[in-house]
């Protein structure tokens, strides 16, 4: 197998002679050399319909950025990327099919992006058993520690958020510290998955806790609202994507008017749920009342511009791809398949069993790694036969032994106007004893 | 507060909208001989289009009025243009059914580029909360529930004393000797498309209203409910729709306050699944104001 770095040792002129005779053989070797011909496919396998219809646009949204930001550089190796959906409806049932067909349709799969937590289980397998590269959208925990190779996490696991949420909870600006805690989120195995460390946190800290579940896009959610008001929380933890209008409308309505301060995952930095839930409790209860935790997003840089000068460009395809330009997923997903086509690059090959250990070693940098941002730096970079480590529009990467890449969090709310505005970062001291009560 | 007396409350709301709903879409079938699976989808596109009036400061009573409307004419042009052909045809009732659910997905999937797949919700204020004793209710929600019942009213007085009830209720017994009999039975089905249309459209708006937030989605939902309740009233009898909604409203609410809010559902379609062994025509079939089915 021919790698970036035993070329280097060979030499650049019998490096760039080979790259120019595998590149014009047009690939095809059963060793995976060279970066083949004809457009390579990126997979949006996500909900495009269904209870979560929203996610599935914002990936596809990040693939209609990053396509450009790689075609206008020369593509890879000169082909060029294409976007295309595959809806999984947001159910196991429909996303294997899905998945499937994908697969057996489209032997020029370079990397499949979404696999949310309502499909993940169900198609990770089936991705990983064709070998193609993907990074899934889902915080389960059943992938902190997984086995398949290629399955890549630039999100972190539910839990983190959950500890997180308990550190706004306990260490975050006033009106906390709070004391008890009502978690409300759907009643599906994902986001459920918040629970079990919220709860083991908040309790070993200290606080009261009690969940209740709720079933995601039902007309109306008042006789749980009565339950958690009669519980009389000081604080309510939720992500409920698209019924949190419905259930804060009501629990305002049903409270007299007066909305629980509330804090939600980093799923709710989000355009739609700001627009959702402002629509439903008021612009001034939301910005009262809410926080919420993320991932320290700079939304700025080479990279980000690139990527919200793309996102922009995209409307043109997608009216609403430039809504996406401060979500995490769609800036996540963007750096995924731009450090895939880098790590292609970087290994002259176009099969994945290839390039795919290639990507971490892209993110996570090796030692004296030459820093790039965007797909050009990185492919200048690559030319000048350096070692390169991406660090992109969702900032840097550092994926584990298990491909999963963890960073820090800061404990934000929003502005009148959608914005997010960060408030606090947690010390590494109060991250660590969240955690460590966590104990998951 | 108790928590059963709450639930209560809500019963009484969600059961004002089912009927509103379920009346319509039993009548439809009771006079017309079609299963309408499009049904939800038109009560969601009449909120939608309720919605559009109302983000223009128009108040969602007016918006109402619209979307009943547009119930209305969009149900009366899609059994001309769509049903009736099929139907004129010979097409089998399973062949119809088939058809309306393709019409259903092709509305929402023609809707989706339109309003988007996020949720949305109406510009109104719930109103004040009134309190009975432990229930709780808006001043919105009293006002759904008066509707509703006003309707039922009105449903019934049409079904009853006047012309173009009892020609309904000829038309659902015997089309073929209605027409003999000199009845318009086109007409008359045409009507039934109107009237049905706009309780359809009421229906939607109502449904989005009490809802606090609805999506493109929420029509699936609506529609179940509304078939639930129709069936289990007997399907075709309106009064039997009516009762329907009454039983699968307040177990709903009951249910969830007395067990959990998870299985609110499971249980009410329990009693159905339940009601439909012990008595598979429905509650009320071949005593209601349509006795064609059963």
């Amino acid at each position: 197998m021919k790698t970036f770095h035993a070329r280097m040792r060979i030499g650049s002129a019998a490096c760039s002679l080979a790259f120019l005779m595998l590149a014009a053989c047009g690939g095809g070797s059963s060793s995976g050399g060279g970066l083949g011909s004809g457009d390579l496919l990126v997979g949006v396998l996500a909900p495009f319909s269904g209870a979560d219809a929203g996610l599935g646009p914002a990936y596809y949204a990040a693939c209609l950025a990053a396509a450009p930001a790689i075609n206008n550089s020369g593509g890879v190796g000169g082909r060029q990327i294409k976007c295309q959906q595959f809806d999984t409806r947001g159910e196991p049932a429909d996303a294997a099919p899905a998945a499937s067909s994908m697969i057996a349709g489209n032997s020029n799969l370079m990397a499949v992006i979404g696999c949310t937590s309502d499909e993940a289980s169900a198609v990770a397998p089936i991705v990983d058993k064709a070998h193609i590269p993907m990074f899934c959208m889902t915080g389960q925990s059943e992938f902190n520690k997984t086995n398949l190779k290629y399955f890549h996490r630039l999100v972190p696991a539910d839990i983190y958020d959950a500890y997180a949420m308990v550190g706004w909870a306990l260490y975050g600006p006033s009106p906390a510290p709070f004391h008890k805690a009502a978690l409300v989120f759907g009643n599906d195995i994902g986001s459920q998955s918040f629970v079990e460390p919220a709860t083991n946190a908040f309790t070993k800290l200290g606080g009261q806790v009690k969940n209740f579940p709720i079933t995601l896009g039902a007309s109306d959610y008042r006789t749980e609202v009565t339950q958690v008001i009669a519980y009389k929380p000081d604080v309510i933890f939720t992500e409920a994507l698209g019924s949190a209008g419905t259930f804060l409308g009501e629990y305002k309505t049903l409270n007299g008017g007066t909305v629980t301060p509330f804090i939600g995952t980093s799923a709710t930095i989000d355009p739609q749920w700001f627009k959702q839930v402002s629509d439903s409790i008021g612009v001034d209860n939301l910005v009262k009342n809410y926080g919420g935790v993320d991932l320290g997003y700079t939304f700025s840089g080479p990279a980000y511009t690139e990527f919200q000068t793309n996102l922009n460009a995209a409307a043109s395809q997608f009216a609403d791809a430039p809504k996406y330009k401060q979500r995490g997923s769609t800036l996540h997903l963007y750096d995924g398949i731009i450090m895939t086509a880098l790590a292609m690059v970087a290994t002259n090959s176009h099969d994945p069993t290839v390039y795919n250990s290639k990507i971490k070693e892209i993110a996570n940098g090796t030692s004296g790694a030459m820093v790039v941002h965007t797909y050009k730096e990185g492919l200048d970079a690559l030319k000048a036969n350096k070692s390169i480590k991406f660090e992109g529009a969702g900032g840097a990467n550092s994926f584990d032994d298990h491909n999963n890449s963890v960073a820090g969090y800061v404990l934000v709310k929003y502005d009148a106007t959608g914005g997010e505005v960060k408030v606090k970062e947690l010390t590494p001291d109060q991250t660590s004893k969240i955690s460590q009560a966590g104990g998951i | 507060m108790s928590i059963f007396a709450a639930a209560f409350g809500f019963g009484l709301v969600s059961m004002s909208v089912i009927a509103v709903a379920a009346v319509g879409f039993t009548m439809q079938f009771g006079i017309t001989n079609m299963i309408n699976l499009a049904y939800g989808q038109v009560m969601i596109s009449s909120a939608y289009v309720a919605y559009y009036i109302n983000r223009a400061g128009v108040t969602i009573w007016v918006g109402m009025i619209a979307g009943a409307v547009f119930g209305a004419v969009f149900s009366f042009l899609l059994n001309r243009l769509v049903y009736a052909p099929f139907q004129r045809k010979g097409t089998s009732h399973i062949g119809m059914v088939i058809v309306s659910l393709a019409v259903s997905l092709m509305l929402a999937n023609l809707l989706l580029p339109i309003v988007g797949y996020f949720s949305v919700s109406y510009q109104e204020h719930a109103g004040n909360l009134v309190r009975l004793g432990d229930i709780v209710v808006t001043n919105n929600q009293i006002a759904i529930i008066l509707l509703s019942v006003a309707l039922m009213l009105g449903i019934h007085a049409l079904l009853r004393y006047t012309r173009l009830g009892k020609a309904m209720r000829a038309t659902a017994a015997n089309p073929t000797l209605a027409r003999n009999c000199g009845i318009p039975t086109q007409r008359v089905i045409d009507m039934v498309w109107l009237i049905t249309g706009a309780l359809c459209g009421l229906a939607g708006v109502i449904a989005a209203l009490n809802s606090d937030s609805f999506v493109i989605a929420s029509g699936a939902g609506f529609l179940i409910t509304a078939l639930a309740a129709a069936v289990l009233g007997g399907a075709g009898q309106p009064y039997g729709a009516m009762i329907g909604a009454v039983i699968i409203g307040l177990i709903t609410e009951l249910s969830a306050a007395a067990w959990s809010p998870e299985y609110k559902e499971v249980v009410a379609f329990g009693v159905l699944v339940l009601v439909m062994v012990l008595r598979p025509q429905g509650l009320l079939a071949k005593r209601g104001a349509l006795a064609a089915a059963g």
